[in-house]
């Protein structure tokens, strides 16, 4: 997969703030790019469906919202904290470690 | 006694019988879920009960406070590794003790306040987990459980927003309460039902505190979260029940988003249709009331909403719905006119809510085909009035 351009959006939670970043994956630090292409390929994201929520919201949790394009298109995963599979935690975490670095220097 | 061949095996269809183990008693959950998975494996399928049910089995007990607190190891697999159960003696870590005290102070306050046997009332022991994922900041009710991040715990201390999130106390609350909601009105999580759950959580969560610290309804902050914002934050904490929308105003979380009134009222889809944002219209209705009646807020305002909640609204309430019922409500245990049911009127004009007093609401529905097919085994049924 040859990752261009990566939007993430994070809702609801206790505190309900919404945090949002959509960069393309030159703007990251090349170890930090690097790391993120390596955590979309542990997960095979091209392959996730694309509703990995479960029927019932799970009151004060997180929803993500991930789109990735690439030179082969644009693949979208909407996943929660539970219902998101074991091996997408730590993708999870560094997309929000970058949005909150972008959220800072604006 | 499982054995025996019940009625409920023969005319009860199965979406029932889930209806059942979700919603019933102890007993009444415990022979649906029987029932169904005799079904089940007649049929030679495997039974999924994690939606429904699985909450029945892992986490019931009969008697009074029973508490366990896991850790997660800042993993994201529930409930994790035990680490203190009801009898044991603090723990070093304060994480674990304040999700502990402030579980047990929770299930005080439905105990002794409104005689409520913990979440279901009927002693479902309370479950909570601390140090869930690597810097989670949030904490939620899964269900069956409470999770609680460290916060930001994981950045450098000049970069950190958020405390570990079981340091307010009124945050635990909100997450028992949920499971209260699931177990009584089953608000919908989105738009205005889910809001109402949403606040209900707020409200009984800063009850929580009150009752902590002893504190009357002027006396207390109204605060939400207060505590979870490190020093690096412009903000009081996470929400305002007398204030909604002036918590927080900041350069990296920007501004409290919640309106105060219903004009200000925000459509959204985003966090489910906006349930952490319009509660705060719900919110300041009950701050308003609660300091109108004034004294202890969990006494008698408090007392409504509770009364409300467990036999009045249904999965689908809106707003003005729950104007009514609380209003309904208050009259019905303080009487017609009485100062608290003028209190609470006034509550939801200030936010912009004309309470419709002058019909009896229909009975909520879903009491009444389940409610009659429970007589009918023999069983009362949950909601009692």
């Amino acid at each position: 997969m040859d990752v261009k351009r990566i939007k993430f959006e994070r809702t609801g939670g206790f505190a309900g703030m919404r945090i949002a970043a959509d960069f393309e994956l030159d703007d990251l630090p090349e170890e930090q790019a690097e790391q993120l292409c390596e955590l979309l390929d542990d997960v095979d994201f091209d392959e996730l469906p694309e509703n990995l929520m479960k029927a019932n919201q799970v009151p004060d949790g997180f929803t993500y919202t991930i789109t990735v394009e690439s030179e082969e298109g644009q693949h979208t995963v909407t996943t929660s904290d539970i219902s998101a599979p074991a091996k997408m935690q730590p993708l999870l975490e560094l997309l929000y470690q970058i949005a909150r670095q972008r959220a800072r220097k604006k | 006694m499982h054995n025996h061949r019940h009625p409920i095996h023969c005319i009860v269809p199965p979406h029932m019988l889930k209806e059942i183990a979700t919603n019933g008693t102890q007993a009444q959950r415990v022979i649906a879920i029987d029932t169904l998975k005799a079904t089940a494996r007649m049929r030679g399928q495997r039974i999924a009960l994690a939606d429904f049910a699985a909450a029945t089995f892992r986490v019931e007990a009969v008697g009074g406070k029973d508490r366990i607190v896991y850790d997660a190891k800042n993993g994201s697999t529930l409930p994790g590794t035990v680490v203190r159960k009801e009898d044991d003696p603090p723990s070093v870590d304060v994480a674990v003790n304040e999700a502990f005290d402030g579980s047990g102070v929770t299930y005080d306050l439905y105990k002794n306040i409104y005689n409520r046997n913990s979440i279901d009332g009927t002693g479902m022991r309370l479950d909570s987990t601390v140090h869930y994922r690597v810097g989670y900041d949030n904490a939620f009710w899964d269900g069956q459980q409470m999770a609680y991040g460290d916060g930001d715990e994981n950045l450098p201390v000049g970069e950190r927003l958020f405390n570990r999130f079981t340091i307010a106390i009124d945050v635990i609350g909100h997450e028992l309460t949920h499971g209260v909601t699931q177990f009584e009105a089953k608000l919908v999580y989105s738009y205005q039902p889910g809001a109402l759950n949403e606040s209900m959580s707020d409200v009984f969560g800063s009850l929580v505190k009150q009752y902590q610290k002893g504190q009357t309804a002027d006396q207390a902050d109204w605060i939400i979260g207060e505590g979870l914002f490190t020093s690096n934050v412009n903000g009081v904490g996470i929400r305002s029940m007398k204030a909604p929308g002036t918590a927080y105003n900041d350069p990296v979380l920007g501004k409290d988003p919640q309106p105060a009134h219903m004009k200000d009222y925000v459509n959204t889809v985003s966090d489910n249709g906006g349930v952490h944002i319009n509660s705060g219209i719900t919110n300041r209705a009950f701050y308003i009331a609660a300091t109108e009646i004034g004294g202890f807020a969990w006494e008698k305002a408090g007392q409504i909403w509770y009364v409300a909640l467990r036999d009045k609204l249904t999965s689908s309430s809106n707003f003005q719905q729950c104007a009514n019922l609380t209003h309904q409500t208050a009259g019905e245990l303080f009487g017609a006119n009485s100062l608290e049911q003028q209190a609470v009127k006034k509550g939801w004009a200030e936010v912009g809510l004309t309470v419709d007093g002058g019909t009896t609401p229909p009975p909520p529905p879903g009491d009444g085909c389940l409610g009659s097919l429970l007589k009918l085994i023999g069983a009362a049924p949950s909601k009692t009035g």
